[in-house]
């Protein structure tokens, strides 16, 4: 048997302690899963174990040995292996070559294809795996490959092997053929650390439960006997949710009413109506086709059947540039891929969706640029010395403020946010909900995306719960608890 | 004290590392050879970087925009040709003289050019084919066309007057390709930095996605921005003819990789989203002083390519470690 111990191990982060002094053990033969909601420190520990972070302060051992890694290479070679949501395969290539990658077997100056062959049946045979070895993975489905990421894994020999969600792309049915296999590990000696969001998983498959939260380590509990209500304290603590103004109501008017949306592949049929002045939530867990509603909606991508009414008026075939002359604005999750122009300036930033207002002419009509920006700086209280200076210099809560000052400035009636709160500090979060209050009372309805829950609650004046791509009952914040909402978000 | 000093220093070389080698280019040049620094050989650098530099003006647009357009030398070709063919055409049927027809020559090779650069910006924004495929092709295509309706000869059929364009003085002093050379950088200049248009392609060439999602019209600016430089070749092509007397469909080549030297060489980024017309300005001068200075220093001709070749790997490692220095 062997044992993986951390001992006080932080991580600082500039203006967050991602980790704090946190002492777990972790040891093999058994499944110890590893549970947090965002920001619980869960994925940084991860990312120490399999050396793509260097902790701050802390040390960590394997059986009584100081582990100290100067890249994932490296722990990979001290026995460190990480399986991670992302799929690292490479599609063109056969199940062996993806397995041995790097290291294939030669005899003279040619790759041995018959070792290769062999040494991957056995190893797939080993771990249970029913997939051919000269398989092309481009051929393979969802969880086949997730199986052949773990025999990748289990090719090193390691000593502790982390899964992260592992089962997050996939169907029930899937995910038991999955558990037979990483069951079947536990007679291994390896140490098995299992990160998951689904707790209705961790009955099936873990044996104990490390909790984090804030960075901190709350507890290890055997899964046997554990009460989900208990779990789920241990993971969101005492919330104490700071609530939207009283005074914030909504009028009876019907801005947009979205009916039977559905994409034909994440979103199947979701339907919610929005009133003028509303902040509406959308509740559900990753994958559950969130994003891509609000997409179809704005036009991003295209929705293949359904029915959108903005304002009173049926939407035909929505763009972008259709639903931002309309006045519809959406607010990315994924700010420095999709939502900035990192080479532009935070003024450009702040006038790419309003470029067609600055001005009658084709010519941009610089005053009006001038007061466009400072509108937005001044009213979202964005921190900056000059506004040429390049967006990418500013922090996350201030970049995401450009975000929403982009779309402010064309003065919207409905604006999407889709994860308004990701990677940014507590005061950003409330600074950019203040925003969604304000608009409100203006007039200006939301709908707003977010995995983390409790700020639906604090924000939002109803919440619309989505599961599986589709849209189920409506329920308000007043009347409903955190670990309500949650479980309607699991279908449970 | 002294710490500040040196770092403001530091500063103003970084901002101005290109003014500052091509001023050091032109005295070192000036001392090597006397004749470098007369009015006559000024003017006569810029008359020959006039054709190439108005591409360049394209040329950068198409860069920002995240873009790139080598099918420029055959369409420079090809409106000589066309030109040169509709006016001997039409003075050999007896419809017009070859100094009126040559209007309509004029006319037909323009609208060719913007057919072209549509047809550029069409196939890369509708199909996501790269940039570099399809006017790839589309140079060969052009090559083709310029030699089929030419038969391969240099088509001949220009009026006097016309040559007033590529070789004409004016005030008896500055050459006309040198005039429409600096009229063409201040509209170019001006649609990039002062027009939503100009911003848009910045937008566009820094991110497209994100542009997109902003509602700006991804596809449009790109079509927008192959069209433009298709014009600046009708006129590099026209001027061109005009200086030679003749539309020749051999003519231009190679110039694909002058232009984007110059736009490189000016700071900006191949990857799009960085970017400006002063810094293309400096790029075709420094190219010109360049050529020029090696030619009057008796530099052989071969020697001269590796030369340009190592400066724009030079220009490029500048820019990479300047971008590396400001992150």
């Amino acid at each position: 048997m062997s044992i993986l111990e951390t001992k006080e191990i932080s991580k600082q982060y500039p203006g967050t302690l991602a980790l704090n002094q946190v002492s777990v053990s972790f040891e093999s033969g058994k499944i110890n899963a590893l549970v947090g909601k965002n920001g619980s420190g869960k994925s940084t520990l991860v990312n120490i174990f399999s050396g793509a972070v260097k902790q701050t302060s802390g040390q960590f051992f394997l059986d009584g040995k100081e582990l100290s890694f100067s890249s994932p290479e490296d722990a990979q070679n001290h026995g460190v292996a990480t399986v991670y949501q992302e799929l690292s395969l490479i599609p063109g290539l056969t199940v062996a070559e993806n397995i041995f990658i790097g290291r294939l077997p030669v005899k003279g100056f040619s790759i041995d294809w018959k070792k290769t062959y062999k040494m991957a049946q056995d190893l797939l045979d080993e771990l249970g795996i029913d997939i051919s070895p000269k398989e092309v993975i481009s051929n393979l489905t969802a969880w086949q490959c997730q199986m052949v990421e773990i025999a990748k894994a289990m090719s090193h020999n390691p000593k502790i092997l982390q899964l992260d969600e592992p089962t997050s792309s996939l169907a029930q049915n899937e995910v038991e053929s999955l558990f037979k296999i990483i069951r079947n590990l536990k007679k291994k000696n390896v140490i098995i650390i299992y990160i998951t969001h689904k707790l209705q998983e961790l009955s099936q498959i873990a044996d104990n439960v490390t909790v984090l939260r804030d960075g901190k380590l709350i507890g290890v509990r055997e899964i046997a006997g554990l009460p989900h209500q208990e779990l789920i304290n241990m993971m969101f603590g005492n919330v104490e949710i700071k609530s939207r103004p009283a005074d914030l109501k909504y009028s009876d008017e019907v801005i947009l009413d979205v009916r039977h949306i559905s994409d034909g592949r994440k979103v199947k049929d979701a339907s919610f109506q929005l009133h003028k002045g509303e902040v509406l939530g959308i509740a559900g867990m990753l994958g559950s086709g969130r994003t891509e509603l609000l997409s179809c909606i704005f036009g991003a991508q295209q929705a293949i059947s359904g029915e959108i009414s903005f304002q009173g008026k049926k939407i035909e075939k929505p763009t972008p540039t259709k639903m931002n002359n309309l006045g519809m604005a959406m607010t990315q999750e994924d700010r420095k891929r999709i939502g900035l122009n990192l080479n532009g300036t935070i003024g450009q930033n702040l006038c790419y969706a309003s470029l067609n207002r600055l001005g009658n002419s084709f010519i941009v009509d610089r005053a009006k640029e001038k007061q466009f920006i400072n509108r937005q700086i001044n009213d979202l209280a964005i921190k900056v010395s000059s506004t040429d200076y390049q967006v990418s210099s500013l922090s996350g809560g201030n970049q995401q403020k450009v975000v929403v000052g982009n779309w402010l400035n064309i003065e919207p009636q409905v604006i999407l946010f889709d994860e308004p709160s990701r990677g940014i500090d507590v005061n950003a979060k409330q600074q950019i909900f203040k925003i969604v209050w304000d608009q409100a009372a203006r007039g200006v309805s939301s709908v707003i995306v977010s995995t983390e829950l409790e700020e639906l609650i604090e924000v939002c004046h109803r919440i619309v719960i989505m599961r599986g791509g589709k849209t189920y009952e409506t329920v308000l914040p007043e009347e409903i608890t955190i670990e309500k909402l949650y479980s309607m978000c699991m279908g449970e | 004290m002294e710490k500040s000093n040196s770092s403001v220093l530091a500063k103003i070389l970084r901002k101005y590392t290109l003014e500052i080698i091509l001023i050091l280019t032109i005295i070192v040049l000036s001392f090597l050879s006397p004749y470098f620094l007369t009015v006559n050989n000024l003017f006569n650098i810029l008359r020959n970087i006039s054709l190439q530099g108005v591409i360049a003006f394209g040329m950068t647009i198409v860069i920002v925009a995240g873009e790139l357009d080598i099918s420029i030398s055959s369409s420079v070709a090809l409106t000589g040709v066309i030109t040169a063919l509709v006016a001997g055409n039409l003075e050999s049927a007896g419809i017009m003289s070859r100094s009126a027809g040559v209007i309509p020559g004029m006319i037909l090779s323009l609208i060719v050019s913007i057919i072209i650069g549509f047809m550029n910006g069409w196939l890369v924004t509708k199909y996501k084919i790269p940039a570099m495929i399809v006017t790839l092709a589309m140079q060969n295509i052009l090559y083709g066309i310029a030699a089929l309706i030419s038969k391969g000869f240099p088509v001949i059929t220009l009026p006097n007057w016309y040559s007033f364009i590529g070789s004409g003085r004016v005030f008896k002093v500055v050459p006309f390709p040198v005039v429409i050379l600096l009229i063409f950088f201040f509209i170019t200049f001006f649609l990039l930095s002062y027009t939503k248009y100009g911003r848009a392609v910045f937008a566009v060439g820094g991110n497209a996605e994100a542009a997109r999602l902003s509602g700006l019209n991804v596809k449009k600016t790109k079509i927008i921005s192959f069209i433009l430089i298709q014009v600046c070749c009708w006129f590099s092509g026209i001027m061109l003819s005009s200086q030679v007397m003749s539309g020749t469909f051999t003519f231009a080549k190679g110039w694909e990789m002058t232009a984007i030297s110059s736009v490189v060489i000016g700071g900006a980024s191949i990857a799009g989203g960085i970017g400006n017309m002063w810094g293309t300005m400096l790029g075709i001068i420094f190219l010109g002083v360049l050529t020029n200075g090696m030619t009057l220093l008796n530099v052989n001709d071969y020697t001269q390519y590796v030369v340009r070749g190592a400066l724009i790997i030079f220009a490029v490692l500048l820019s990479a470690t300047q971008q590396h220095h400001n992150n």
